[in-house]
């Protein structure tokens, strides 16, 4: 899914719905208060304002404005909390030591937790009080989603998710899409098997934009021949709700794609090669089913690894230097590192490390539902400068990634700067480059 | 004599209480909270969750090495003053009578002279570290009443014991009593803002540690 | 005693020589600190004084005060004091006793009406009416009413009569107060310590006879001259506390090595009065120098500070005591906080659900 590339520079604020502005309030305050547990609280608690954090960020380092300080964006969060849920609360009221957050900061605050945050992290690895800030703001979306006040783009694929189990498409157009795909690359794509032992999901860059990665995984499920199917039923893995603060979304669709699996008899669920899928589905599920997911969730650049390891699928090698975007949601909050990697030294591929990699590595600036927030365009493609040095300076070949999001992304930054380098997925190169 | 015997006398039993029950009561308050946590499956080969914690304690002693450049001055600072702070309060030997009276622990000090020049480096960190806050962007924007607060209450301690110890500015018991008397005020006002990051950071880091390292992350 | 004959000639009739009288002088005002000229000034106006009628009150007193003055190394600089004042009341020191001890008293009162000076020593009992110490059934507070009405100055020689001392230690029992909690309107001098420097007395004194007037005094009316520096700033041992080298019990190896006794309770630093310097019992030692912090004895109160081996950086409080209540009460707090928080977190839950 592209949105048209119409740079907004006025950094406005969006409303869903008609509602008084008090009600927003409560709305949000209510939410907000439900995610202080203790490890919230504690991250609440423990800052110590040293503004480390903005160092890491890759909104403050483009920009050089202040208002980007992960820190900051957690300001009217951090109020609800000491006036609310803190060890000192009531004092904080009775002696109004803490403001009560009204609705025009709630709105204002809209652009630094939607347009100005991917989520992704780095500021989480450099915080010397370990605050996850960006758990955090994801936390803290729940609330402005209750309120009514997120960006209105994500707030309409938030309506369609809800509409069609996607943001990308109808559940009911993927059997069409599927048999075009499959006719197109020449391979068998099973659509909505009543029976099947991995249950296969997708994600929007998938359906939209880069098809040929449907065909890219059929293709090697084919070959190691298992009885696998994707499903109407849960077929979009990407988590919109996840993004938003939609929870009530996030669990809709995560039960879709679990239950479905659940059903089939699938007991294996391959995510895309899509960040926050992997966030969703493999660490946030639990919340509706406990520790044992009746499924095991295994992300596309996790499968290739293993397939390689056992040697189930060999590649043959490419002799080209190459250079990796490690994707935040997989890599710095996944734990699937040294996997990716593997997978590249399996390419073949002479790796070159772009300065800031691994856990360290700089986000494409589109995660989070930022590369759809069509109002955030011009921070992105600031951000986007930073990655594209980054990579020039390595001077490697090729350039690889494992989340269809990064790739988009990447690719509209590289287009929007003229630049003429390929962003390659991780599937695609293993598909293409089967041994036989 | 008389502000001398009220500092450490009335003024330190306040500082003590409140110090004592503030710190109780912020962490008690916040470890009682409902423990809304990741069930998921940890990934294969991922430590005790305890394990993970300990290691993120340890581990953000020091930035990464990627983000070192970029907080070169938070980070060097921080640590002159910090580790001042420490040789001054437990290496001066009238500090570990004092503690040694409180709990029964000593240990044997170091030379006065020595512990002064520290304690002169720890107020020129201190300082710069006010002088960063107040120029540095993101810091200005990031601070308000209570970091200058928790700034000032530190700072006094160690001005004030510089003076007494040099018999600067006044009869040495009015300069003693009016370190003891900042002493006081640190202690006051320690539970209610950001100096209670002495006991938080380990629950704070180690919070994340454990859900990192349950995901194969090494924080 | 005549007040008529002048000091000088006086003194030389009693085999005084002038050598030794002006050795006197200048020592006295070395003493004090007085520029070099001084001593001659001092001598010169010595010679031509009056005996000085000096009455002597004693009330709440251990009578350490006048043991210190009339220690004598023989011969003692100090005793000349006695040979330069007409001592007219001094229950230790007199002749007589009982009711014509009292009536030299009055008879010294009418007889140097307005030029006599007054010393005290002991505090003065005020509850009960001052019951609690009465000479010829006379209260002290009357006694010194009565007798400090038409005084030219008064002194309060030992820590007793210029702060109260022990007999106004807690609990107080008697109600004692200092004698400048008593006297308005004349001059007062305060020379305190348990028991003062005989140099203390001696040299103020011999200054007020010199000069007319009282030495330069600090806030608390002790003479600068001899209570103007720290023990801490005169001891020996200073080179000991600046390195860090401190005695942690008695006789101990450091103790033995005559290390600070900082930690042993020693109040040197805050203490102000000559005992390192010009030192005791004719310059022989003082009690730093003896292996015994300084207890703080010329410092009001110094009796309730905390105890005498309770080092200067403790709390003198009952920290002891208040930390457990302030943990446990902090813990409840804490738990109630936390149970008022998951209420509220459990009433958003529920609202959200409708």
């Amino acid at each position: 899914m592209s949105p048209a590339v119409t740079p907004s520079t006025t950094a406005g604020f969006d409303r869903q719905g008609e509602r008084t502005d008090d009600d927003r309030v409560d709305a949000a305050m209510r939410s907000f208060v439900r995610e202080f547990g203790v490890t919230a609280a504690l991250h609440m608690e423990s800052c110590v304002h040293c503004g480390m954090c903005a160092e890491a960020c890759h909104f403050h380092v483009a920009t050089g404005q202040a208002k980007y300080t992960p820190a900051y964006k957690l300001e009217p969060f951090r109020r609800a909390y000491l006036r609310e849920v803190g060890p000192f609360a009531p004092l904080v009221r009775a002696f109004g030591l803490v403001k009560k957050l009204r609705v025009d900061e709630l709105q204002q605050w809209q652009e630094l937790i939607y347009d100005s945050c991917t989520m992704c992290g780095r500021c989480t690895m450099v915080c010397p009080m370990g605050i996850d800030i960006a758990e955090l703001v994801k936390e803290a979306r729940h609330g402005m989603f209750k309120a009514g006040l997120i960006p209105e783009r994500l707030a309409l694929m938030d309506r369609a998710a809800q509409e069609w189990g996607s943001p990308a498409t109808p559940a009911e157009d993927l059997p069409d899409i599927l048999a075009e795909v499959s006719e197109e690359h020449g391979v068998p794509i099973p659509c909505d098997l009543p029976q099947a032992d991995i249950l296969v999901t997708a994600a929007p860059a998938e359906l939209g934009d880069h098809t040929k990665a449907l065909a890219d995984a059929a293709k090697i499920l084919n070959r190691i021949g298992v009885k696998w199917t994707m499903h109407q039923g849960g077929f979009d893995a990407s988590n919109i709700g996840f993004n938003n603060g939609d929870l009530q979304l996030q669990e809709r669709l995560t039960r879709a794609i679990i239950d479905t699996a659940v059903k089939i008899g699938a007991k294996t669920i391959l995510l895309p090669e899509c960040g926050h899928a992997y966030g969703a589905a493999r660490w946030e599920a639990a919340k509706w089913y406990g520790q044992a997911l009746p499924v095991r969730i295994i992300h596309m650049t996790e499968f290739l690894d293993e397939l390689i390891a056992e040697q189930r699928i060999r590649v043959k090698p490419i002799a080209d230097t190459a250079t990796f975007h490690d994707p935040c949601q997989i890599v710095r909050r996944g734990g699937l590192e040294a996997a990716a990697r593997r997978v590249l030294a399996a390419l073949g591929f002479e790796l070159i490390e772009l300065q800031d990699h691994g856990l360290t590595g700089y986000c494409c600036g589109g995660g989070g539902g930022v590369v759809s927030n069509q109002r955030a365009t011009p921070l992105r493609h600031k951000v986007f400068e930073m990655k594209k040095a980054q990579v020039e300076a390595t001077g490697a070949q090729r350039f690889v990634t494992s989340c269809g999001q990064c790739r988009i992304t990447l690719e509209m930054g590289a287009k929007h700067a003229h630049w003429d380098k390929k962003t390659e997925s991780l599937l695609e190169l293993v598909a293409d480059n089967l041994a036989d | 004599m008389e502000l001398l015997d009220f500092a450490r006398g009335p003024a330190l039993d306040f500082a003590m209480l409140v110090f004592v029950l503030g710190v109780t009561w912020r962490l008690v308050g916040v470890l009682l909270l409902p423990r809304l946590r990741d069930r998921s499956a940890p990934r294969e080969g991922a430590p005790p969750r305890l394990v993970g914690a300990l290691r993120a304690i340890v581990r953000r002693m020091w930035p990464r090495k990627e983000f070192i450049q970029v907080t070169l001055f938070s980070t060097i600072n921080s640590y002159v003053f910090h580790l001042g702070l420490a040789i001054v309060v437990f290496g001066l030997a009238a500090h570990i009578v004092f503690i040694h009276d409180l709990f029964g622990l000593s240990w044997p000090s170091l030379p006065s002279d020595l512990v002064f020049g520290v304690g002169v480096i720890t107020l020129a960190a201190l300082v710069a570290a006010l002088v960063r806050r107040l120029t540095h962007p993101v810091l200005r924007l990031l601070s308000g009443p209570s970091d200058y607060l928790s700034w000032l209450l530190t700072t006094l301690p160690v001005l004030t014991g510089l003076l007494a110890t040099a018999q600067i500015g006044a009869r040495y018991e009015t300069l003693l009593a009016a370190h003891i008397l900042s002493i006081a005020a640190f202690l006051i006002w320690f539970p209610f803002g950001k100096l209670m990051h002495a006991f938080l950071f380990a629950f704070s880091r180690g919070a994340t540690g454990m859900r990192f390292s349950h995901r194969g992350v090494k924080v | 005693m005549t007040d008529s004959q002048p000091l000088g000639e006086m003194l030389r009739e009693r085999g005084v020589s002038r050598r030794a009288f002006l050795k006197y002088a200048s020592y006295m005002a070395s003493l004090m600190a007085l520029p070099p000229a001084a001593a001659a000034t001092m001598a010169q106006s010595l010679a031509q004084a009056r005996r000085q009628s000096v009455i002597w009150l004693s009330f709440q007193e251990c009578t350490g005060c006048t043991e210190s003055l009339a220690r004598s190394f023989s011969p003692s600089l100090e005793e000349m004091i006695f040979d330069l004042i007409s001592l007219d009341y001094h229950h230790t020191l007199q002749a007589v006793s009982g009711e014509a001890a009292e009536q030299a008293r009055r008879q010294a009162m009418r007889d140097h009406k307005g030029k006599y000076i007054v010393i005290v020593d002991g505090s003065v009992p005020t509850a009960g009416g001052g019951v609690y110490s009465a000479i010829a059934g006379q209260s002290n507070v009357a006694m010194l009413a009565e007798t400090v009405e038409h005084a030219a100055a008064v002194i309060a020689v030992g820590t007793c009569a210029a702060f109260g001392g022990l007999p106004e230690a807690d609990p107080n029992p008697t109600g004692a107060v200092p004698v400048s909690k008593l006297v308005m309107g004349k001059p007062l001098i305060n020379i305190p310590g348990c028991p003062p420097m005989p140099q203390a007395m001696a040299g103020t004194l011999v200054h007020l006879l010199s000069f007319g007037k009282p030495p330069e005094l600090d806030a608390l009316l002790r003479p600068l001259a001899f209570f103007g520096e720290t023990i801490h700033d005169r001891c020996y041992r200073r080179q000991f506390y600046k390195r860090g080298l401190f005695a942690k019990s008695f006789d101990d190896a450091g103790a033995r090595k005559g290390w600070c006794l900082y930690e042993l309770g020693c109040k040197g630093p805050v203490t102000y009065n000559a005992c390192a310097s010009l030192k005791w019992n004719g310059g022989v030692s003082f009690p730093i120098q003896s292996g015994h912090g300084c207890i703080g004895c010329s410092e009001p109160r110094f009796w309730d500070r905390g105890g005498l081996y309770k080092a200067l950086p403790t709390g003198t409080g009952e920290r002891r005591r208040v930390v457990p209540i302030a943990a446990a009460g902090g813990a409840a707090l804490g738990v109630a906080a936390a149970a008022l928080a998951r209420g509220r977190l459990a009433a958003a839950a529920s609202k959200e659900a409708k």
